[in-house]
Parts: structure tokens; sequence; C-alpha cells
């Protein structure tokens, strides 16, 4: 009678997997529309929107073939907060007061950091399965996966607005927003839907802050009680 | 018979009102008035950015002095470095051609430090800080010797600073002030030089970590896949 024994699978061939291929050319798309941000901002935009669409398909791949692992996980989360955050350097060199996207890009940072740990500490399988919670923005944002969607996507989307309707090398951020959506054209609509839904997204961030910090809190209330 | 003493529960807020952290919101506090002013007053920026880093060193001594350590001071510690470090390189990307460099180093820090934290809870150490297995010769170096880890970390903002500080016009190309202040030969071309060397070699150490980070990352799903 043969005893069966389950082959351990190279390092390599996790890094090989599909999923984390199409990660790797996130990276690279990423690297090449920042590299051309400053002389081309249309091929810049169509390069970080197509990899952020890459973002919903190698999740996709991932369940498909079956080649789920926690490092495409991170290269997903690492790629999302890195070229979130140079987006948003940019429109800070951009858009005056320069603080606006500077308290952006703090937040952004912030919270899915202090996120990340609760999810570890309070053991949950993903920051996106949180369930408990009084607040009814946070249960609405987190229990509709198409609201969630619609808001993440917001925010992306009205970053790339901003940078492709300002015509000068400093523009005031109040007046552009304000001179685009009075125009009353299909651009000021599709800015004014990616605003609201970066306002939700804004909005929970900072309540995932004191969510998340409270799991700390308690976490260590807990671990006191153990003993 | 023995009296059931139940431990006292504190209540969350007493957690929040720690002295360490009380501290920490300092820290918060003094950096957003910092960045509040940077672009107006570069030298009262850099007296209470810098001013924030010691305070980092006074609350993880003052956790430890009070038996006061926890995970959500450490977190707010962390944090806290990173979003400040973050915009500072904002703020010198602004400043210094060409911008990919410090955007660059903004994406290094951002990368790395996430991946590090990552690997450090899937392998369950305590500190991404007690790093104790690696055959890089400089990873050892750097996280067996606290006097020189603490040398690197520093010299970053040192660095950081210095270039802000140094900068006359709106725009400046970075390696035509950099070169001059070096071939100046006075007390600023040394700290200058100081601190290159150490922001150097923890950029370095930050690369190396993302490769260890990642394969912690893949060996913890390899284990889990052979356990189950």
């Amino acid at each position: 009678m043969a005893k069966k024994e389950r082959p351990r699978p190279q390092k390599l061939s996790v890094y090989l997997y599909i999923p984390n291929i199409v990660g790797y050319m996130r990276v690279l798309l990423n690297c090449v529309a920042f590299a051309v941000c400053f002389s081309n901002k249309t091929l810049f935009s169509v390069l970080y929107f197509f990899s952020f669409c890459c973002d919903a398909v190698d999740g996709w791949v991932a369940r498909r073939f079956n080649q789920v692992s926690t490092f495409g996980a991170v290269l997903d989360m690492v790629t999302d907060r890195v070229s979130t955050a140079c987006l948003l350097v940019i429109l800070s060199q951009i858009y005056r007061p320069g603080l606006v996207f500077l308290s952006l890009l703090a937040l952004d940072i912030a919270s899915h950091w202090l996120q990340m740990y609760s999810t570890f500490l309070a053991g949950k399988s993903s920051h996106k399965d949180v369930k408990d919670s009084t607040s009814w923005l946070f249960r609405l944002y987190y229990g509709n996966r198409i609201f969630m969607c619609y808001c993440c996507v917001s925010c992306e989307v009205l970053y790339i607005i901003l940078l492709l309707i300002a015509k000068n090398q400093s523009e005031n951020l109040l007046n552009v927003v304000v001179a685009t959506l009075t125009q009353i054209s299909p651009l000021s609509f599709l800015l004014a839907l990616t605003l609201f839904g970066w306002s939700m997204k804004q909005t929970v961030n900072v309540i995932q802050m004191k969510t998340a910090a409270d799991v700390c809190v308690l976490y260590d209330i807990e671990k006191q009680q153990k003993p």
C-alpha cells in the first residue's frame, strides 16, 4: 500500500501564479504611467485606469484558477496604496491649496494602515469582512459590494478627472471644481457623481480609523484579562 | 476559602489616555501644525518635525518606564511615522527636480513598510524590528545593532529636513544642490555626507525587506497548504 505524499510547491511557482503575473503587470503599468505623467497626462490616465481595471481581473483570475495567494493579496494592496499615493502627490503639485491633497494622502495611509492592523488583530480574513458596527454608513458601505465598488472607483476617477482638467501648472482647486460643475455638461455630471462617491469613501475612512483604533485597544484589554 | 479577586478590566478610554499615547497625540498635533506652516515657514516646520521625531523615542521610553506598552500606542507611532515621512517626501517632490526621485522614495517607503508589517503578522513576530534569520550581512548588521539602525533612520529624516532647508527657490535641481553643498567643505557638507550614507543604507534595507517579506507571504501559503 503506497503512501501518497503531497508535493510541496516551490516558492517560485507561487511567484509565477497567473494572478501574480497580472499583479506584476499592474506594477509595470504604474511605473510607466508615472514615468510619463508629467509629459503626457492622457497616456498616464489610460495606463493608470487600465491598471485599476486589472485589479478586478486578478482577483477573478485567482479564484477561477484556484491560485488565491496571500502574496497576491498583499501585492494588490500595496500596488493600490502606492499608486493612489503617487497620484495624490501629482495632484498636490498642481492644485492649491497644497494641504488638501496632502491631507487626503495622510488620511488614505493612516486609515488603511490602522484597518490592516485591526484586521490582523481581530483575525478577520479581509478588512472588507466587517459585520459589526453601529454606523449605518459603515454597514451600508461594507454590506453592499456595489456601493463599496462605486465609492472606490469614484475616488480613482475623480483624481484622474482633476488631473486631466487642469490646464496650468498650478490651479485653484475650488475654482476649477466649481467652474466644471456649473458648465452643465456630461463632464460635470460625472464629476458630481464621483465627488459624491469620493466623499462617502473619505467619511468611511475616518470612521474606519476610529473602529480600528478601538480594535487595537480592545485587543490589549482582552490580552490582559486572559493570563 | 479564597476571595475571588476579579482583575479590574480597564476601560477603553483609560488606554487612550495612557501617557505614551498622550505623547503620541502630541506628535500628531505637532505634525499637523508643522505641515500647516511648511510652505510659509520652513524653519518652524523643521523644528516641529524634528521635535516630533524626538518624541518618537520618548514615548517608547515612557511606555516601558510606566509599563504601558500597548498595541494601540505602537500602531499610532507607526502610522504617525509613515504619514509624516510621506508628507515630507511630497513637499520635497514639489521642490526638487526630477520629481520622480521623491515619488519613487515615497513608493519604496510605503511598499517596504507595508510588506514588512504583513510579513511580521504572518510569521507571528512581535515587532518588525525582531528579525534574526537572514543571510544578508547588511540585514543582520542593521537589525542586530540598534545604534546602527537608529543612525540610519535618523539620517533619513535629517537628510530630508536638510534638503528642505537648503532649497532657495521654488524649484531646484536635486543633483546640482547636493553636489554644491557637498563641495562647500563646511559643517553642513559633513552632516549632509553622513546623512546621505545612512539614508542609502536604509533604502537598500527597504529593498531587501520587500524581498524577504514577500518570501514570508509565499512560505505562509505553502505551509498552510501543506498542513491542510
